[in-house]
């Protein structure tokens, strides 16, 4: 059946190639009465062509997206006429390059050539950091000069040494710029340097990462769904009844069955990166990707009810983890944001820039961390009793948690479980602002807060809600001040270790300042985590699961209103 | 078949559904992708099209070195640029400090010269903004050819057919991302998530043993099937009616949709379909799984080689094209499905009364 398949997959990738993708054939309707522009257009798929006489034409016609006669254009005044109108000029721009390629002269066909050069910007992040992007616009009249050191720039050579011969084949070749230009990168294709006439002149892209995101991103993804779906299955039927009464240990049977999905994506890795010609240093990035993906699968493969749970669990998680790696590499090179992502730092490898020891220390502890500590939970958890229950999802991260805490210690265990939360947290703040920071500031800024707010008091409800779930009775008034400080503290603690641990450009920015508390005295964050806490703890303990929500609003905005406060200090 | 009872499975799929959170979930993950839709529109037509991204009026500074030529005053005249005449060395020193945006060398070479004239330009590497002015700078290049081409236009042999193209038509690959890539690619997530839903759904009875305990009940095996595939399929048009409304949200008119959608649901079906075949065939969800998604992309691959395929329809029905005969090629799309779900059907009697015997 496999064999089959891959036997009828291999024949429709050819047929597809064969005959192209038709998705957008016909889109534009245009009508000419002059044959040439008919023959034009009639080889674009995009385009159904109608040629009609002088007479009819001048009759004056409704419904046509593009209307050319006598070497005139006339476009109907909809977006979609605008864009039959573009696509024309590309046509038309193709026809007079096939025709002007095979002129013997090919010089005077096309007199002028360009050579791009591409020099790496020297700028640090300071402007960036701030939020602002460094526009490139002159400031005021006079004439720019560097402030730096000036390098002696060599003069380009008149004219470049190249046969003719191979300039016309590239003229001949370069059909489509967009998509070659992928194509080469990729493959390693022909080299023909930078020299280029002006209409093949595209655009230098900033967005050659996206093709390392999707290459590299994608088969991890896929080879993670199967070891979530092994979890999956020794729970269901509880099939892993027996493994789990073997002498081996949950650490050992986790361990054992991500070790060869582990080797599996690394060799993925490496065999793209064989072929792309990378170096090796790129799997250092990645390796901390691996092993949060396998982390993430295994939490969703312990806690997912049924299979269906198990799918959209895992298509969200892919989402949002792609655009959490994927956005900010888009910007690499142009904002300090974008050195969150792992994937970056692949890119700048690529690149040829290379990352330094702080930069992979910046993008990777968080998914270092969080890997560390989601494995843990998995560990306590993985036992009868946990895995074969059958509690909707947020019970069962509730019970997680309780099942991975000391029952003797909880004081403790709640100082240690909201300093374990914390990178979890950084990475679903660091998430809202990939996402938020492309919106004009005062939003970005207001929703941040917000967000931010609301993120931390949720995460450091978990704890308490867990041992209130866990031992209602002991749980009196003084109990709660009691666990409200050791959350704080835990919180504290686990914020100000991660943020040493991560003094870098973020951090130190407008947008660092509202995510993590940066400035200020320890007392009065210490104040503000614990006193969020004892909020939300205590209008759960009074009203039951029906205050959870209004709880969170009050600790939420408390902890908002502080952030304001503090950026109004600052600014 | 009884049509009640496949409605009683369907609604227990419904229930199973809802209660599970999994459509929570995935309305969490369309609001999502709304959300930075706008972002993810402006960031993919940008790669797809510089041009589109900023015409704002912005003025770049450009160094100009080397030679006196015509290319200064082109430049000069283009309102984006303010040009500044410069030494190369300390042109491309301030390019660094992105204190231009670009430099431009031009050699001595005179227009008439049998050797091309090579122009050489300094810009940044993977820059934003440098994509922008890349554009402006490609027309400014493609005026100077002309002016160039024509100065030698003695030594050429054929001319090509003269139509006049209103300069600066930037914005085609805009509307083409958007009606011909985004509103596809969106309209049929649903349909695949609906198709991988029919085979938990199936394969779940199986392996939750369920399935004995429900044959039990006046239900049949094929009511069972044709409520489960119900169930999933309903969702389609609801999910893609939502995309519908999110994209008009965002400012993007969608035409024809009730043509669209009733294409999609078309198309949607016979993945359900194919999701509901594997499922029934290999019981266990690992294999179904892997087979359908195999499976599906040579559907896809062989349904988008053919021209006027139903993806095609819906990126021109949604474009506001006009295409009279989108219905019969729907018929075309009904008969095929009517085909493969009497297979389908024929396939679940036979294991029901293979189960029996």
């Amino acid at each position: 059946m496999t064999a089959v398949l891959l036997l009828a997959l291999f024949l429709a990738s050819g047929l597809a190639a064969q005959s192209g993708v038709h998705l957008q054939d016909g889109l534009y309707a245009a009508v000419t009465d002059d044959p040439d522009v008919a023959a034009i257009l009639a080889h674009d798929p995009l385009f159904t062509v109608h040629l009609v006489d002088s007479a009819t034409l001048s009759r004056g016609l409704a419904g046509y997206d593009l209307i050319i006669s006598g070497g005139r254009t006339y476009t109907a005044e909809t977006e979609k006429g605008q864009a039959a109108l573009s696509a024309f000029a590309t046509a038309w721009r193709h026809y007079r390059n096939t025709v002007y390629t095979a002129e013997d002269d090919l010089f005077a066909a096309y007199p002028l050539w360009i050579d791009t050069v591409e020099v790496t910007s020297e700028l640090d992040f300071t402007a960036t950091e701030s939020g602002q992007t460094v526009s490139l616009q002159p400031q005021g009249e006079s004439v720019p000069s560097p402030s730096g050191p000036v390098e002696e720039v060599p003069t380009p050579p008149p004219v470049q040494a190249m046969p003719t011969g191979d300039l016309k084949e590239k003229l001949a070749s370069g059909g489509n710029d967009q998509v070659s230009r992928y194509v080469d990168m990729v493959s390693g294709g022909p080299d023909l340097g930078h020299f280029k006439t002006p209409s093949q002149l595209a655009p230098p892209l900033p967005f050659d990462s996206l093709i390392y995101v999707f290459v590299f991103i994608f088969p991890l993804y896929f080879t993670s769904q199967f070891y979530m779906m092994t979890i999956a299955n020794e729970r269901v039927d509880r099939r892993g009844e027996a493994l789990l009464s073997t002498p081996a240990g949950p650490l050992a049977i986790i361990l054992g069955k991500a070790v060869p999905y582990f080797f599996l994506m690394l060799a993925v890795s490496s065999a793209i990166i064989l072929l792309t010609g990378g170096s090796f240093l790129v799997l250092l990035p990645l390796v901390p990707v691996i092993v949060f993906f396998l982390a993430a699968a295994l939490l969703i493969g312990m806690t997912a009810r049924s299979f269906r749970e198990l799918s959209f669990l895992s298509i969200f998680f892919s989402t949002v983890i792609t655009s959490y790696l994927f956005f900010p590499s888009i910007f690499a090179n142009v904002h300090a944001i974008s050195r969150i992502s792992p994937l970056t730092l692949v890119v700048l490898q690529f690149e040829g820039t290379g990352f330094s020891a702080a930069d992979y220390l910046y993008a990777t502890a968080l998914f270092w961390l969080s890997s560390a500590a989601v494995l843990w939970l998995c560990v306590r958890n993985f036992n009868e009793e946990r895995l074969f229950s059958q509690e909707s999802l947020t019970s069962r991260i509730i019970s997680f948690v309780r099942g991975a805490m000391a029952r003797a210690h909880p004081i403790a265990s709640l100082v240690a479980l909201n300093a374990c939360i914390i990178p979890l947290v950084f990475m679903v703040q660091l998430m809202y602002l990939v996402l938020l920071f492309n919106i004009p500031m005062p939003f970005s800024l207001i929703l941040l807060i917000l967000l931010a707010a609301a993120t931390e008091e949720v995460a450091k409800s978990i704890g308490i809600i867990a041992v209130l779930r866990g031992t209602p009775g002991t749980f009196t008034w003084t109990n709660l001040v009691l666990a409200a400080v050791a959350t704080g503290a835990g919180f504290l603690i686990g914020e100000k270790l991660l943020l040493f641990v991560m003094i870098a450009q973020v951090t130190g920015s407008v947008f660092g300042t509202i995510l993590f508390s940066g400035v200020g005295l320890l007392w009065v964050p210490f104040l503000l985590h614990a006193g969020g806490a004892f909020i939300l703890g205590a209008a759960v303990k009074a009203g039951g699961r029906r205050m959870y929500l209004p709880g969170l609003v009050i600790a939420a905005g408390v902890h908002a209103l502080y952030n304001l406060i503090l950026i109004g200090g600052a600014v | 078949m009884n049509a009640r009872h496949v409605w009683t499975v369907a609604k227990k799929e419904f229930r199973g559904i809802g209660q599970e959170r999994t459509i929570v979930l995935a309305i969490l993950l369309q609001v999502f992708i709304a959300m930075f839709s706008s972002f993810l529109v402006i960031g993919l037509t940008s790669l797809y099209d510089p041009a589109s991204m900023d015409r704002s009026g912005s003025v770049y500074a450009v160094g100009y070195a080397g030679a006196d030529s015509p290319l200064q005053g082109i430049l000069e005249a283009d309102d984006t640029f303010a040009v500044y005449r410069m030494d190369l060395s300390p042109a491309v020193a301030a390019l660094k400090e992105r204190q231009l945006a670009a430099v431009v060398y031009v050699p001595p070479t005179p227009p008439d010269a049998v050797e091309s004239v090579q122009v050489t330009l300094y810009t940044l590497k993977n820059d934003i903004q440098t994509a922008v002015v890349g554009v402006e700078l490609k027309e400014d290049f493609e005026e100077y050819e002309t002016l160039l081409r024509y100065a030698r236009a003695d030594r050429l042999s054929a001319a090509p057919i003269e139509v006049a193209v209103p300069a600066g038509t930037g914005g085609q690959s805009f509307f083409l991302f958007i009606y011909g890539l985004l509103i596809p690619l969106l309209l049929f997530m649903p349909a695949i998530i609906s198709a991988s839903l029919i085979i938990d759904f199936i394969t779940e009875e199986y392996s939750a043993h369920t399935l004995d305990t429900l044959l039990s009940t006046p239900l049949t095996f094929t009511e069972i099937l044709w409520g489960k595939v119900f169930a999933a399929w309903v969702l389609v048009p609801l999910q893609g009616g939502a995309w519908l409304l999110l994209l008009g949200l965002n400012g993007i008119a969608v035409h024809n949709i009730v043509e669209v959608l009733v294409h999609v649901s078309a198309a949607s079906f016979v993945l359900i379909l194919l999701g509901a075949l594997a499922a029934l065939h290999f019981r266990d969800r690992t294999n179904a799984q892997f087979i359908f998604s195999t499976g599906l992309v040579v559907v896809l691959l062989v349904a988008l080689a053919a021209p006027a395929n139903p993806a095609n329809f819906i990126v021109l029905l949604a474009a506001g094209a006009d295409v009279p005969w989108h219905w019969a090629a729907l018929a075309v799309v009904l008969c095929g499905t009517l085909l493969l779900a009497t297979v389908i059907d024929r396939y679940a009697r036979l294991i029901a009364r293979r189960a029996m015997a």
